[in-house]
């Protein structure tokens, strides 16, 4: 595993509902990232499709492997990247279940995949009623490091984080799709889950306006001791070249060591009063 | 949460760049060649016409004036014409009386002493203005309606609130006053008091009975789901007032919403058939 890892936050506007108008900027952005000495690039939440699809979203979600994964396999095996996108993933045992879902494709072919686990439903979203939850957090092995991934609202569970970490996650990969009106929020838990974790963290946002509402982009990647490292900007598309020194993690690491002092004993008093709330 | 006029402060600046954008990505989704939009001379729509010039450019806005003989009032064309004039959009003056007589004349229970129905009419006939104008030139119609008017009812169904997109709805009124003063709308305009214009002198805070100030400041309660008694308590007015608003606020979602229908088939517009917008 490398050390040190260029990465590519593509903060993309999707065309809604046009999948192949966003594989043609998801190929695009792959091949830049690449130009520019990537490792690996990132793009958002639903990137593939676009985040408020309503009722459409049966017809726009595909299987793992399905028509779309397999042109990002082989974008990847073509320019010899990682890529990490978000896409509606409809189960293959059914008809109609239907998972908001990560996707994480290297040169050799797909390497994993996360099936967001929180659906927000409430506001303006209605996650809930399109979507099954995942049960399980994801951490890959990969020649670029150990990354784990979640998706936008699971950020607000420090659990989900905290599981991907202890499974030995070094980059903590959030992608989202998040509504202006909430960045405060984002910008506070991507500072906390890195922080708390002392991994680093890069959150991916969608830009563009769907529906009215407004995604605000500001994608960044945070260190381990909770610093802004990169930030692109905020609203509009943006493409932004960052380097992970996974070193980093050590001195955080000895500086706060939070994995040191975690007390098992409290996550068995956290589940039991959960189950009472 | 402290119930005080402090709720009602914005970062106008990130509202503005906001509500820009939100018309400017609007007008190209829908390939539309600009807006329109009928200015009264009031403050919403002098607010709407200033920040769709500022989001897409003054000549690709179209404010259309729409008086009538009833209401008629100098001063509300040029409170529009200044607010033209210095956002650099383009005027027309239309004179509905015409078209309002000849809906006088022809409907066979028309009842000239029910001003309500009548008033209605006026606000319907300024729609048909406007989308004639907007199909005509391929633009879209931008309403003007505000947050506290909304919420309040207070508006002619299919008339004054139809409309493709509407930038302010989700503010309030006092809202709309300081966002208009920030985006360089004059301090008079931004204080003129708000009328329909669906009959002579009719002033909203008069026929609502309540000052926008202490209004929106019952509804910002509401939304947040606060108790009657807790708002009455924290801003100081009687209970009574504040349930007269929730009830008005409840009372009135038909307008806000698309025509009920009972539920026959799969998929039912209104309630449960949910597409994504595709043509604007």
């Amino acid at each position: 595993m490398k050390k040190k890892i260029k990465l590519a936050l593509a903060q993309i506007s999707s065309k809604r509902e046009n999948k192949k108008a966003n594989l043609r900027k998801i190929e695009k952005f792959t091949i830049k990232a690449k130009e520019q000495g990537a490792n690996l690039v990132i793009f958002p939440e639903l990137s593939l499709t676009g985040y408020v699809l309503h009722d459409q979203v049966y017809e726009l979600a595909e299987a793992i492997l399905g028509p779309s994964t397999k042109k990002v396999e082989e974008l990847a095996k073509k320019t010899g990247m990682h890529i990490i996108f978000g896409m509606p993933e409809l189960s293959e045992k059914t008809e109609a279940t239907i998972f908001n879902t990560a996707v994480f494709v290297g040169p050799t072919g797909i390497i994993g995949k996360f099936r967001k686990m929180y659906l927000p439903t409430h506001s303006v979203f209605e996650e809930k009623r399109y979507f099954r939850p995942g049960y399980q957090t994801a951490v890959f092995n990969t020649p670029v490091g150990n990354v784990g991934l979640f998706i936008c609202y699971d950020i607000f569970f420090p659990e989900v984080c905290r599981l991907t970490r202890l499974k030995g996650a070094e980059l903590m990969v959030c992608i989202s799709a998040s509504p202006a009106v909430r960045r405060n929020y984002f910008e506070i838990f991507t500072a906390a889950r890195a922080l708390e974790n002392t991994a680093f963290l890069v959150y991916v946002n969608l830009a563009g306006v769907e529906d009215g509402l407004q995604f605000w982009g500001g994608s960044r990647l945070v260190s381990p001791t909770g610093d802004v490292l990169v930030k692109a900007k905020y609203d509009e598309e943006d493409f932004v070249v960052c380097e992970v020194d996974y070193r980093d993690i050590r001195s955080a690491e000895t500086f706060i060591p939070t994995l040191r002092d975690l007390r098992p004993e409290l996550f068995e008093k956290l589940k039991k009063q959960s189950e009472n709330l | 949460m402290k119930l005080t006029a402090s709720v009602l402060e914005l970062d106008l600046a990130e509202v503005e760049k906001r509500i820009k954008r939100f018309i400017k990505e609007y007008v190209e989704n829908a390939e539309a060649d600009g807006i329109v939009l009928g200015m009264s001379g009031g403050i919403d729509s002098g607010t709407v016409a200033a920040i769709s010039s500022l989001s897409i450019g003054g000549d690709k806005v179209t404010g259309l004036m729409l008086p009538e003989r009833e209401t008629f009032d100098s001063k509300d064309i040029n409170d529009a014409k200044i607010v033209a004039e210095k956002f650099g959009l383009k005027t027309t003056v239309c004179d509905i009386t015409p078209t309002l007589e000849g809906f006088y004349k022809t409907i066979p229970i028309f009842d000239r002493t029910e001003k309500l129905c009548k008033g209605n009419i006026k606000a319907r006939t300024r729609m048909i203005y406007l989308y004639y104008y907007a199909n005509k030139l391929n633009m879209i119609v931008c309403g003007s309606s505000d947050k506290s008017e909304t919420m309040m009812g207070y508006f002619t169904k299919w008339g004054d609130v139809a409309a493709d997109i509407s930038p302010l709805m989700d503010l309030y009124k006092t809202q709309v006053r300081k966002l208009a003063l920030h985006i360089g709308i004059s301090p008079e305009l931004a204080a003129k008091p708000s009328t329909p214009a669906l009959w002579p002198n009719q002033l909203a805070e008069t026929e609502l009975g309540i000052k926008y100030e202490t209004l929106d400041l019952i509804l910002y309660g509401l939304e947040r789901f606060m108790t009657t008694e807790e708002i009455a308590q924290q801003i100081s007015v009687k209970k009574p007032l504040v349930e007269k608003v929730k009830s008005r606020w409840l009372a009135v979602e038909h307008k806000r919403r698309l025509p009920l229908t009972p539920k026959v088939e799969y998929r039912t517009v209104g309630t449960d058939f949910r597409l994504p917008r595709h043509i604007y």
